[in-house]
């Protein structure tokens, strides 16, 4: 990476809540976001703000911990563990329409680059594809395993679009990724990354870690996996940072990255810089960290501790502002010289 | 499996003593009772599984579910026991007041903590001791646990009652089965039963005109043994039909579970299947999604399979742990452990069907109604179990009751 690429983000401010912020999305050319809540609400804050006020969005529209948060042309699109999508009308923030998308717990929301498109994940191990104005089923992704080697139930947490839209990565609990081209919505390549997964045999006989997030590259070519290592007590999440580049066409592992001892936890979310210059990825174990990849040399450039633990975050379009949403807390980071 | 007579029950050391203090009633009440608990170690979250808070800032992502009894429910983790709640019954006001995992499974498995020169038997020692038979060929107490975490700080205990009443043991998963009661291959089978015949031949001529105690022990001892030895294919589960491995499922708890059933429908009093490991400190509803669903079909399995061979009636089922999870979630979406508002449940023989006792506040945070701590519970157990809790046992002259004075039963959840 070159030395003028700077990854010099520090807290400006961060919100106290009570309640735990898993998801987010932000409106083009603002700090103004939508946020999802653990306690079923969909908010709006300007994060630009040093003083927001965050305005519940109108209508029932959850039950559950609010879990994916998307942002089309016209409306606010949110997935939550009460196995439901709903949508919200960006100008009133009213609800607009609800309805039942998976049969089991929610686990994200992605909109497509374009904005067409609304993929949302469950633990019914179906990705499902939907038209982001109409609500309208436009496919069902099955592919993934529903159990565990062990005939423990497994989890599909995380989505992500392709920039140019063309693919779309979904990622499970025992690290299995399927790439799925968006024309023909068939799998493209299959991807295996089990080192983000625990499955204690003796001391405590369940599972914990799995495949939290996906990232593409820039050029589409690289897609980095995100999770955490191998734990040793499965009680915590006590294990250092993990994430894994993969060429996936040639189905190919490129690299590990640990993060330092310091830097334990789940990667929760990654984005990278609008030119590939870094990778950044959020996460925590009962604390918070963002780190920094540099994609080039496939190397943790900088680590720094987060007021919490970071679920989601939001990048913003000249990348020198960085809202994040996590553990009892909102908290705005800016770029320093 | 039909009730014992009279006369059975003269062969049975607890119904000898409940006869002597004149219990005839509660001796029948208790004749064929067995119990199956199981330990959910780690502590299980009771938000999780049988006193959700959906909705509350404290109760997670997971819906709360009807079940057959109206007006209570359940984690919606736990589909199959909603539809069997009316063979069970819930305690959601356990308050035991310690947050450790050797003093939590200690007071639950005891009722009580030790005194510094008093160890009080556990509740497997206890119901050993009044359920088993002198004259029985099987275990009167076994206790899986396979996981190595916390096995140490849930040991079994037969404290003062001594080892004739202690558990025997099942640590190896890989091979489940009684430990040495194999003859040595170097015997034939023809050279072990004649050694038997001629020890009994031997020892009948020398109780001829002898009327000492020891010697009776002596003989009991032997034929004990001796029915250990052929106790082996209660660990084997491949006679078991499919349908019936199916209804359990193919994890390892289950296989333990139906096992439990072959040995309690073999006599066997008390059998512990210790399920670990529960401590979610992190990623807590990932944990529970796990081990909850298990926990339904297993505990949903034993329910139907005792029920389908007519044993429900004289069979308790318990879940319970050394405590139970924080209302509060940490920043790993964990809870840690919390001993002052949880649940356990009771199954099958003894207990009011469909039960609810006790009360936790909208955050689960404490108990508004009908606080109970352990010693209650343990006194429960004894009493769904048939057995009188104000009973003493004599250490010299000094008699010990089986529950510490002043504790009292749940009669709101017994038959």
């Amino acid at each position: 990476m070159p030395d003028n690429d700077n990854t010099n983000f520090k807290v400006k401010k961060d919100h106290g809540r009570g309640d735990i912020c898993f998801s987010v999305a932000r409106v083009p050319d603002s700090g103004r976001c939508y946020f999802g809540s653990s306690d079923g609400g969909v908010y709006d804050i300007d994060l630009a703000s040093d003083k927001p006020g965050a305005k519940r969005c109108e209508g029932d529209g959850h039950s559950s911990y609010v879990t994916g948060t998307a942002l089309t042309a016209k409306h606010i699109v949110t997935g939550a563990w009460d196995r439901h999508l709903a949508w919200w009308d960006r100008e009133t923030g009213k609800l607009i329409r609800r309805q039942q998308a998976h049969t089991k717990w929610l686990r994200g929301v992605e909109a497509s680059p374009d904005g067409k498109l609304i993929a949302s994940v469950a633990d019914d191990m179906v990705c499902r594809v939907w038209n982001a104005e109409t609500g309208k089923l436009v496919k069902e992704l099955a592919g993934h395993k529903t159990k565990t080697p062990t005939d423990y139930p497994s989890m599909l947490f995380c989505a992500c679009f392709s920039p140019d839209g063309k693919l779309l990565a979904t990622g499970d609990k025992v690290g299995h990724v399927i790439i799925w081209d968006t024309k023909s919505w068939k799998p493209v390549k299959a991807l295996d990354a089990p080192g983000h997964y625990t499955w204690d045999p003796k001391q405590r006989r369940h599972s914990i870690g799995g495949l939290r997030s996906l990232r593409f590259s820039p050029d589409g070519k690289t897609l980095f996996t995100g999770g955490i290592g191998k734990i040793g007590n499965i009680d915590h999440l006590g294990a250092p940072t993990r994430l894994e580049a993969f060429d996936w066409a040639q189905g190919k592992s490129l690299k590990v990255l640990n993060g330092s001892d310091k830097f334990k936890g789940l990667v929760e979310h990654m984005i990278f810089h609008p030119e590939g210059k870094w990778l950044v990825a959020g996460g925590g174990d009962h604390g918070g960290w963002l780190i920094f990849v540099d994609p080039m040399a496939m190397k943790i450039v900088r680590e720094v501790k987060a007021p919490m633990h970071i679920h989601e975050f939001a990048l913003n379009e000249t990348a020198d502002t960085l809202y994040a949403v996590g553990h009892n807390k909102l908290a705005r980071w800016e770029l320093e010289p | 499996m039909g009730t014992m007579g009279a006369v059975g029950l003269l062969g049975t050391s607890g119904a000898v003593n409940a006869l002597a203090e004149g219990g005839l009633n509660r001796a029948l009440k208790s004749s064929n009772k067995r119990v199956i608990l199981l330990w959910l170690a780690g502590g299980a979250s009771q938000l999780e599984t049988w006193d959700p808070k959906p909705g509350a800032p404290t109760g997670g992502p997971f819906a709360a579910i009807p079940t057959d009894v109206p007006g209570t429910h359940i984690s919606e983790l736990m589909p199959r026991m909603a539809k069997r709640m009316n063979h069970s019954c819930l305690v959601r006001s356990l308050n035991t007041r310690d947050g450790g995992h050797g003093g939590g499974a200690q007071l639950m498995m005891r009722g009580r903590k030790d005194e510094p020169n008093l160890k009080y038997p556990d509740l497997g020692a206890v119901l050993a001791k009044e359920l088993g038979r002198m004259d029985s060929q099987v275990p009167d107490y076994v206790n899986f646990y396979t996981s190595t975490e916390g096995r140490g700080s849930a040991k079994v205990s037969p404290g003062f009652l001594g080892a004739r009443f202690g558990a025997i043991n099942l640590h190896d998963g890989a091979k489940l089965t009684l430990p040495d009661i194999r003859k040595l291959e170097s015997i034939t089978q023809g050279d072990h039963e004649a050694r038997a015949n001629l020890r009994e031949f031997l020892s009948r001529r020398f109780e001829q005109g002898r009327e000492l105690a020891s010697l009776k022990s002596h003989a009991a001892a032997y034929a004990r043994v001796h029915g250990l030895m052929s106790c082996e294919k209660l660990f084997d589960v491949s006679g078991e039909s499919q349908s019936v491995k199916d209804l359990y499922g193919p994890t390892q708890f289950a296989q333990q579970a139906m096992m439990a059933r072959r040995m309690i429908e073999a006599g066997v009093p008390f059998v512990r299947v210790s399920r670990a490991w529960w401590d979610s400190h992190g990623q807590n509803f990932e944990t529970h999604q796990e081990l909850v669903p298990e926990l339904d079909r297993v505990l949903a399995a034993l329910i139907d399979d005792l029920k389908q061979r007519g044993m429900l009636e004289d069979v308790l089922i318990v879940t319970m742990a050394e405590f139970g999870r924080t209302p509060k979630i940490n920043g790993s979406l964990g809870r840690d452990h919390f001993a002052t508002a949880w649940s356990a449940s009771l199954h099958g023989s003894g207990i009011k069907s469909g039960a609810v006792f006790g009360k936790t506040d909208a955050k689960g945070e404490r108990v508004v109604e009908d606080e109970i701590g352990a010693g209650e519970f343990f006194a429960t157990i004894l009493e769904a179990a048939g057995i009188d809790h104000r009973k003493e046992y004599h250490l010299g002259s000094r008699p010990i009751p089986l529950v510490n004075p002043g504790i009292k039963p749940i009669t709101k959840v017994l038959a």
